[in-house]
């Protein structure tokens, strides 16, 4: 028979669905969450608790939830989620969690019997030895019965995210966050009002306390409230979001779920994630209630009370209707009058607090209705199978009697929720009044209102607003609060009943998601974990995903009275975000796949892409690695070709990624003279220099052609990846060092093209494209450049190579670029032109003795260790990294210098990385270090010598020429062996690049 | 002009502009060479941006300028201009017409929009009609410069295909 229903429940519609738990299908409204509709079947059990197997149920409703967690099975299998937040929809699969083989019947509950050797520092005391047993049987073990629910079976991309800056945040549409907010409507502030259910309203739609505002109801009064914030011009409203996070700066983060009560559309995010920045932060977000400790108070069937109110006003559902009702403060009236309001009793009201404490009203009104009323007592405990079906209670002259009950609504009083507050660094202070911790003084722009700042009178509520509100100079708002209940809050303090009836079974839990008991922080106190945050991790107490949110300050009460000490003594853990469980898919946001990086192509790339090239990425940049001649051809085949293509006749490559570097001003020559080893004061205007580029460290940091239109005008080349390094280390010098130079730095990577032509055939295809240049040898010599009208727009022409070869780079604007790649192409299709990508650009300067910055440095090479000495200008005053050249590290004379290096047996072939060593074959077990000389940083085949080449820095390298060395390999203990030779393995003479 | 979106009060135009980048120290002999080129004096304050049918300047950092062309101008010209900057010592100017690209974002969910890929407050505010900024959306370096009822995001040419697919695909997800 399903539950009774509360026709005058206004926010869940009429409309009937079909929803189906642990295999069984049931009926829902919509609206309904999975608690409600469970609860509305009349479904107490929900799942089993993590350590014990113990069954339990719905303990609450909302996000503070220790138990009732559950599978979503048509939601790829998503784990622990709250039913008592997530909206039920027509065809939701549920599956309960943490059993087997079924909920009522559950081979794990065995562990509830073994409880005395699952007690508090469990995992610290046990898996000690027998060595060996840890890796094999406990880890994996454990990981086994680790957690609640089954991971999901597929990642899927869930949520998006979305930046809001805003003068004012309201954390909370309750009825605190709604006056804030009517305060605001129409003022300057730009303000949001994130609410985490999908009506606001907060208590006014989830109690009965509150009976009219201003002379309406509570019902019209919200939906009068929030239209007149939709129609404002400065407020927005986010529903069904949940703020996670409070960060610095009053950064913070919700999360929204798009699909609150309906199914998940696969092509929509289904989460969004707000990142919020704000200036002032209203956090209007309630307080929660706490339970208390008694035996077995995990039974299915044992509620909190206002949660009890909230399924009967909110949801419309009336779980029970004859409740036990045990309280230690005032609040729980207004439930005995939701209940009575429904011709509903409540099987009776147990109040700890003292007879002459207790309300007269209360006292009346239970009178009135017949209610059996237990003042000064409390509830020892409850049994019953697998539900609540007795209850124990104390009387003030400590007899116990028993009743029969099916539900036990328990109040232990009320936590202004500081969870966020904390998070923000504010600091919170203990009142003995409301007997909780509540916000003190704020480290942010953070306010707050209502029951989170531990005002838990509504009467007092818009002065209080009016007050903490006033420097915003909005105008007061004085509203007529009606109340069903008291307005003055009474709470006596009551952690944990004492328990008369011991058994195996019997638990008094402090910690229901964690399964940690009172007995459990007593042995640990007992232990000398005396310390909460100690406590805390032995115990794993409020540990669990609902951080504790109805249990922790228990916990502390309980520890004060062993200890004790006052509660503010004992001080609280640290609250860290999330406040809620989030999933890794919200945060990472949508998969992007190929937009998770955002990448960079040069204006060839079409062409590349046509003509099959496979493209390495070199930073963001993608770059043509090879180009595929035919489907199967390798990427070595397609390297030898190319490379053997470009030596006999021409190869061009696209070396667009090169960063560019304009340099103009009246100090620019020394300012040029200070950045790079070289010396550029002779250097003579239009010709252009290889430079090489220090860290004040004196290593390597970069390199690149600088090219010299005058004193006062330089064009700096850099490495593609090095770019930004470059252009950020010259403009700090600039700004930092050197502020007297007049000299200004412009970018100009991105606005020229390039590309680098060479090969024998070179100056006939440059002839024939360029048909009014004269590209001798005579008018256009090795590292000279020219700039001239071409077509619409300007070329830069520089002889230089990067192979070995005769060679040209042109600079072009990217409009024209394709355009002339083609020309290029097609003159150069008579001398055989090959295209070709970094890869064999690699080769073909390993063959010259090129070094790469980046493979044969790698932060600890000086100039001198390439034996680049000649880039050293040394009549130069100063350069950077000059002074640090000189230190005896740096101008050791046993440094790893570069060398290159050749298989004896032609053959073989050395991989990069290998070590450099003098023993022909590694010992199988190595016991004592073998002497290492140093890696290969290169190595190719050459098609052109056909054998293997290789580049390496080694120790003392320039006097080890000709020595007979080893290599290691990846396979075996077997060395190569190699001869150390110089690196330049193909015109050392310069005949062909000079030609 | 090409039409990349269009929809949910979004509309984003891929404009041909040109532009040029100009560095120098803003004093009167600058602001002369500027306006006798230009015929106007260059912004003075940070992130400024000064407008007219033809063009805009803007003032990006302490002695960084560029100069936006709407209509695309004959490229010798530009060079010309670039070339007569540049005989100044004191300045330096560099051709940026064709290594970057131009967005026009219009529409009145524009914000919203944008905010899905930056974290940049794009409330009048705190970045007003005609002023500029240079920031991170879709996490590529842009620059971003406001009008009325307009934005107009540049950012290297590289990025064209990325930026334009990021967009589109944010769009898809409406």
């Amino acid at each position: 028979m399903p539950a009774l229903r509360n026709k005058n429940c206004n926010y869940v519609s009429n409309k009937e669905i079909n929803i189906t738990f642990d295999g069984k299908s049931y009926s829902a409204y919509d609206g309904d969450t999975i608690a409600s509709a469970l609860l509305r079947n009349n479904i107490r059990l929900i799942g089993r608790s993590f350590k014990y197997h113990r069954p339990r149920g719905i303990y609450t409703c909302g996000i503070e939830e220790p138990n009732a967690l559950v599978q979503i099975l048509n939601e790829h299998n998503e784990p622990n989620t709250r039913a008592t937040i997530k909206k039920v929809y027509e065809g939701i699969n549920i599956n309960s969690q943490n059993r087997w083989p079924s909920l009522s019947f559950d081979v794990g509950s065995i562990n509830n019997f073994l409880s005395p050797i699952f007690s508090a520092g469990f995992y610290y005391k046990t898996f000690m030895g027998p060595k060996g047993f840890w890796k094999k049987i406990y880890e994996p073990l454990i990981r086994r019965t680790a957690g609640l629910g089954k991971p999901p079976k597929n990642f899927r991309s869930k949520s998006i995210h979305q930046n809001h800056n805003v003068d004012i945040l309201i954390v909370g549409g309750g009825l605190s966050g709604l006056i804030a907010a009517r305060k605001l409507i129409n003022t300057d502030n730009e303000v949001l009002i994130v609410e985490q259910d999908s009506f606001l309203g907060g208590i006014l739609k989830n109690s009965n306390k509150v009976k009219k505002i201003d002379g309406k109801s509570v019902f019209d009064w919200v939906k009068e409230t929030e239209k007149l914030i939709l129609e404002s011009k400065n407020i927005k409203i986010l529903k069904n979001t949940l703020v996670t996070t409070y960060n610095f700066t009053n950064h913070l983060i919700a999360l929204e779920d798009k699909f609150a009560g309906k199914d998940i559309d696969t092509n929509k995010a289904e989460l969004i994630l707000h990142k919020i920045r704000t200036t002032q932060t209203i956090l209007a977000n309630g307080h929660i209630e706490r339970f208390i400790s008694f035996r077995n108070n995990d039974l299915p069937g044992v509620m909190l009370a206002s949660s009890f109110e909230k399924y009967i006003e909110r949801y419309g559902v009336v779980p029970d209707e004859k409740p036990v009702i045990f309280t230690n403060n005032s609040s729980t009236i207004s439930l005995v009058k939701s209940l009575i309001n429904l011709n509903c009793k409540p099987g009776a009201y147990i109040d700890s607090r003292k007879k002459k404490d207790i309300e007269d009203e209360t006292k009346d009104y239970l009178s009135k209705n017949n209610i059996p009323f237990y003042p000064e007592s409390e509830v020892e405990g409850c049994e019953g199978n697998k539900k609540v079906e007795k209850v124990y209670i104390r009387s003030s002259n400590k007899e116990i009697s028993s009743i029969n009950a099916s539900m036990l609504c328990s109040s232990g009083g009320f936590n202004p929720d500081i969870h966020l507050f904390t998070q923000s660094k504010g600091l919170v202070k203990w009142d003995d009044k409301i007997i909780s911790f509540k916000p003190d003084t704020a480290f942010q722009n953070t306010i707050t209102l209502g029951s989170v700042s531990g005002n838990y009178e509504f009467k007092n509520l818009c002065n209080e607003i009016n007050k903490k509100l006033s420097f915003l100079k909005v105008n007061d708002l004085n509203l007529d609060i009606e109340l069903n209940i008291r307005n003055d809050f009474s709470i006596s303090e009551l952690w944990e009943t004492k328990i008369n009836k011991t058994s195996k079974w019997a638990k008094s839990f402090i910690d229901l998601h964690n399964d940690v008991t009172t007995k459990d922080l007593k042995q640990a106190i007992n232990e000398g974990y005396d310390r909460i945050e100690h406590l805390k991790r032995y115990t794993t107490n409020s540990m669990g995903t609902d951080q504790g949110k109805i249990s922790s300050i228990n916990s502390l009460g309980i520890v004060s009275k062993i200890l004790k000490k006052k509660i503010s003594e004992v001080g609280t853990t640290t609250y860290r975000p999330p406040y809620a469980p989030l999933s890794f898919a919200a945060i990472a946001g949508r998969s992007t796949y190929e937009y998770y990086d955002p990448e960079r192509k040069t204006p060839i790339h079409n062409w590349h892409t046509k003509n099959n090239a496979v493209f390495e990425d070199v930073g963001q940049w993608k770059r043509p690695w090879y180009y595929k001649k035919y489907e199967t051809e390798t990427m070595h085949q397609a390297v030898q070709r190319e490379s053997k293509q470009t030596r006999d006749t021409a190869g061009i490559l696209d070396g667009s990624t090169l960063g560019k570097i304009e340099i103009k001003g009246n100090d620019a020559l020394e300012f040029m003279n200070l950045m790079y080893t070289n010396a550029f004061t002779k250097m003579k205007p239009m010709t252009s220099r290889y430079a090489l580029m220090l860290g004040e460290d004196g290593m390597i940091m970069d390199d690149g052609i600088i090219c010299k239109i005058n004193d006062k005008h330089f064009i700096a080349t850099t490495t593609s990846g090095g770019a930004p390094k470059v252009f950020s280390h010259m403009e700090e010098f600039l700004q930092t060092e050197w502020p007297h130079f007049q000299v200004y730095l412009n970018s100009i990577t991105e606005q020229f093209t390039t590309f680098n032509i060479s090969g024998p055939k070179t100056r006939e295809i440059m002839s024939k494209v360029f048909n009014k240049i004269d590209f001798s040898n005579q008018s256009f010599p090795f590292m000279t450049f020219k700039i001239f009208d071409y077509k619409n727009t300007q070329v830069r022409i520089m002889r230089a190579s990067f192979t070995g070869e005769l060679g040209y780079e042109i600079y072009i604007s990217p409009k024209h670029a394709l355009e002339l790649w083609e020309l290029i192409f097609k003159h150069g299709k008579d001398f055989n032109l090959v295209s070709y990508g970094t890869e064999t650009m690699h080769l073909l300067r390993a063959e010259k003795g090129y070094v790469v910055i980046g493979q044969e440095t790698d932060g600890t090479v000086t100039p001198i260790d390439i034996n680049f000495n000649w880039m050293i200008g040394k009549k130069k005053k100063d350069f950077i990294g000059k002074r640090s050249l000189t230190r005896s590290d740096t101008a050791r004379k046993d440094r790893k210098q570069l060398v290159g290096i050749v298989p004896l047996d032609k053959s073989q072939f050395i991989e990069e990385g290998q070590h450099v060593v003098e023993c022909e074959n590694l010992p199988s077990k190595i016991k004592t270090p073998v002497e290492y000389l140093g890696h290969v940083s290169s190595s190719y085949h050459s098609p052109n010598l056909n054998h293997c080449i290789s580049m390496a820095m080694i120790k003392n390298g320039n006097k080890l020429m000709g020595k007979k060395l080893f290599v290691s390999t990846s396979k075996g203990t077997k060395n190569i062996p190699v001869e150390v030779v110089n690196p330049v393995f193909i015109d050392p003479e310069n005949k062909r690049l000079v030609s | 002009m090409t039409k990349i979106l269009s929809l949910n009060g979004v509309n984003i135009y891929q404009k041909n502009f040109q532009q040029i980048l100009v560095r120098g120290d803003g004093k009167d002999q600058f602001n002369q060479t500027m306006n006798r080129e230009i015929s106007v004096i260059p912004p003075s304050k940070n992130l400024e941006i000064k407008v007219n049918d033809q063009f805009l300047i803007a003032k990006n950092s302490f002695d960084q300028w560029t100069l936006i062309y709407f209509f695309e101008q004959d490229y010798k010209e530009i060079l010309k201009f670039i070339s007569k900057l540049n005989s100044d010592d004191r300045i330096l100017a560099s051709d940026y017409s064709y290594g970057q690209v131009y967005f026009e974002i219009s529409g009145k969910n524009k914000d919203e929009f944008l905010n899905k890929l930056t974290q940049f407050d794009l409330r009048k505010k705190r970045f007003s009609d005609l002023s500029m900024a240079q920031t991170l959306i879709a996490r590529i370096d842009c620059y971003i410069y406001s009008f009325n009822d307009k934005y107009i995001v540049t950012c290297n040419r590289s990025y064209e295909d990325y930026f334009k697919e990021r967009l589109i695909d944010l769009a898809n997800l409406h």
